[in-house]
């Protein structure tokens, strides 16, 4: 579905990423791990064609899409959920959503989409003649979701999605990623909340200081040490001492 | 009865000329909401409008079509050809400058839409000369000289008409449909629009067309009132901005109340006040309330303290 070879990103002199390989599979979740600054972002908005790379490349659906821009490739099917959201603040709910399918010109389709993200997201329905700017984070985060799966998207990248949320409307972002996989979509997701994540994730990536240092099925990083140390806040410390 | 026919004459042309103002400051809205560029060559899409008027409106009555055809083409036309001339400058200058900066964008665009008006001001000078080029009456008919007994002149009262419909179009367009809607977005959030698969490059040279389209219809309804020059551009250039000033910078709803409140202040000047002020008392009143609304409220009347989206 999605592979990167080599990737590296710069903004001016300074390197944020340095040979990055990652590759998604058909129907997989996948999710991107690493502390504050270690890249990730950077990575799925160089994917996503918002930051030019500075060498390697980018493979969507076996095809080279190195420097191809953001809109044509959302229109072949990745729809990227940004961490910022990019919600169109004076327009209403119902408008950002039927912006998501811009390029879809198939009246019915739409509108049947638009009744499955209201299901899925009845918070949004109850709000759709609202102004999207006077909503809560959590409201706005769920609509970004929403537009992004207006268009039956392929490949959905998600940054952050549970940031800033209540911990009732990060249990139903997650709710709504599991929903996904059941309606074979591949999923890319960049999380702080790591154990959460590699329990709807199938495999992972570890990154920091802008290289992958790690990679694995979630079973594995869930019981690897320096995982369960860095990002699950698990001590092992005990451990440590009687080898020290 | 003097006083009644007074203040119909006032009120007249007050909304008469405010419709136009309105049509005129739509367009320079539209650009700076959508494309942040405060386009200081608006006033030469307006005289581009006259002169393909003048120009399709003369050969079209040689034709001998029924009364209302050839002013009908004129107007049509002359946006058109404006519109095309608008899309080709955008895609030309203002692409060029995006893919190479965008650092000082607001005032390189400035600077760039001067070069543009010089250009097409001297342009329109090189071809078409000095003449004056205009017509006595555009809208012919028994109907329409009826209206003269109202003190009503013809001609402006079909071009205010014409402005009514393209605005009522235009904000229509913005609202109601999907290309509209990709416009709003434009303004509202760059990347948020591009995620959702909308061409940026696309939606800027639509607009910048848009603006030339409704800058060029102004210039060839008015024909008949100012006739096709080429430094005409300046006054309606200068209106509009008093009316984005007046309300804010960017706000298609407040230039077009704003286009009104200006054909009233003007209409109250020259009405009242020109008699102590002389000929030049409109200009006189319109600085005098743009320099009082940029010392109290620098935003305009309607205007956020924050850049608005095209609402």
């Amino acid at each position: 579905m999605l592979r990167v070879e080599k990737l590296d990103v710069a903004y001016g002199h300074l390197q944020i990423l340095r040979q990055v390989d990652m590759h998604i599979k058909n129907g997989e979740i996948v999710a991107i791990l690493g502390a504050n600054g270690a890249g990730k972002t950077t990575l799925l908005k160089s994917v996503m064609g918002l930051l030019p790379p500075k060498a390697g490349k980018v493979y969507y659906r076996g095809k080279d899409v190195t420097g191809t821009p953001t809109f044509e490739l959302a229109r072949q099917g990745i729809s990227f959920v940004p961490e910022e959201r990019n919600i169109f603040q004076a327009m209403s709910v119902e408008e950002n959503l039927l912006l998501g399918a811009y390029y879809n010109k198939d009246k019915a389709k739409i509108a049947q989409n638009l009744k499955k993200v209201y299901d899925m997201f009845p918070r949004l329905a109850e709000r759709r003649k609202q102004l999207s700017g006077t909503m809560s984070g959590g409201e706005r985060q769920m609509l970004a979701i929403g537009r992004g799966l207006m268009n039956e998207p392929h490949l959905i990248i998600l940054d952050e999605p549970s940031m800033g949320l209540s911990p009732t409307n990060v249990l139903v972002v997650f709710e709504t990623i599991k929903t996904l996989t059941s309606q074979e979509v591949t999923i890319a997701i960049v999380e702080q909340n790591v154990h959460a994540t590699l329990n709807v994730a199938s495999r992972a990536y570890v990154m920091e200081h802008g290289a992958v240092v790690m990679e694995g099925t979630s079973e594995e990083l869930s019981g690897n040490d320096y995982v369960k140390r860095m990002y699950l806040g698990q001590s092992i410390e005990t451990e440590n001492e009687t080898e020290a | 009865m003097d006083v009644l026919r007074e203040i119909w004459d006032f009120m007249s042309t007050a909304i008469l000329r405010g419709g136009m103002y309105s049509l005129m400051a739509v367009g320079l809205a539209l650009v700076f909401g959508v494309m942040n560029i405060a386009n200081f060559a608006h006033g030469e899409f307006y005289m581009l409008g006259a002169y393909f008027g003048y120009f399709i409106l003369t050969a079209t009555n040689k034709l001998g079509l029924p009364q209302f055809v050839p002013p009908i083409l004129c107007i049509l036309g002359a946006g058109l050809g404006v519109a095309v001339v608008a899309g080709v400058i955008e895609r030309t200058s203002f692409r060029a400058l995006r893919k190479r900066s965008k650092g000082q964008w607001l005032m390189n665009t400035f600077l760039l839409t001067l070069g543009i008006s010089v250009i097409l001001q001297n342009g329109a000078r090189l071809v078409w000369g000095g003449k004056y080029r205009g017509v006595t009456r555009m809208w012919k008919g028994d109907a329409l000289n009826s209206l003269l007994n109202f003190g009503l002149p013809p001609d402006r009262l079909v071009a205010f008409l014409i402005a009514v419909l393209c605005i009522g179009g235009f904000v229509l367009f913005l609202n109601k449909t999907s290309t509209g809607r990709a416009i709003r977005a434009v303004s509202q959030d760059e990347v948020g629009a591009s995620l959702v698969g909308v061409n940026l490059g696309f939606i800027h040279t639509l607009v910048f067309s848009l603006s030339g389209l409704l800058a060029g219809i102004a210039g060839a309804s008015l024909l008949s009132v100012t006739p096709a020059s080429a430094f005409m551009g300046t006054m309606p250039l200068y209106k509009s901005w008093f009316v984005l000033i007046l309300v804010g910078m960017g706000s298609i709803g407040g230039s077009i109340v704003g286009g009104l409140i200006l054909g009233i202040l003007e209409a109250f000047a020259t009405t009242y006040l020109s008699q102590f002020l002389g000929s030049g008392s409109q200009d006189f009143i319109c600085l005098a309330v743009i320099i009082t609304i940029l010392l109290i409220k620098p935003n305009g009347i309607f205007g956020k303290a924050v850049k608005s989206a095209v609402e």
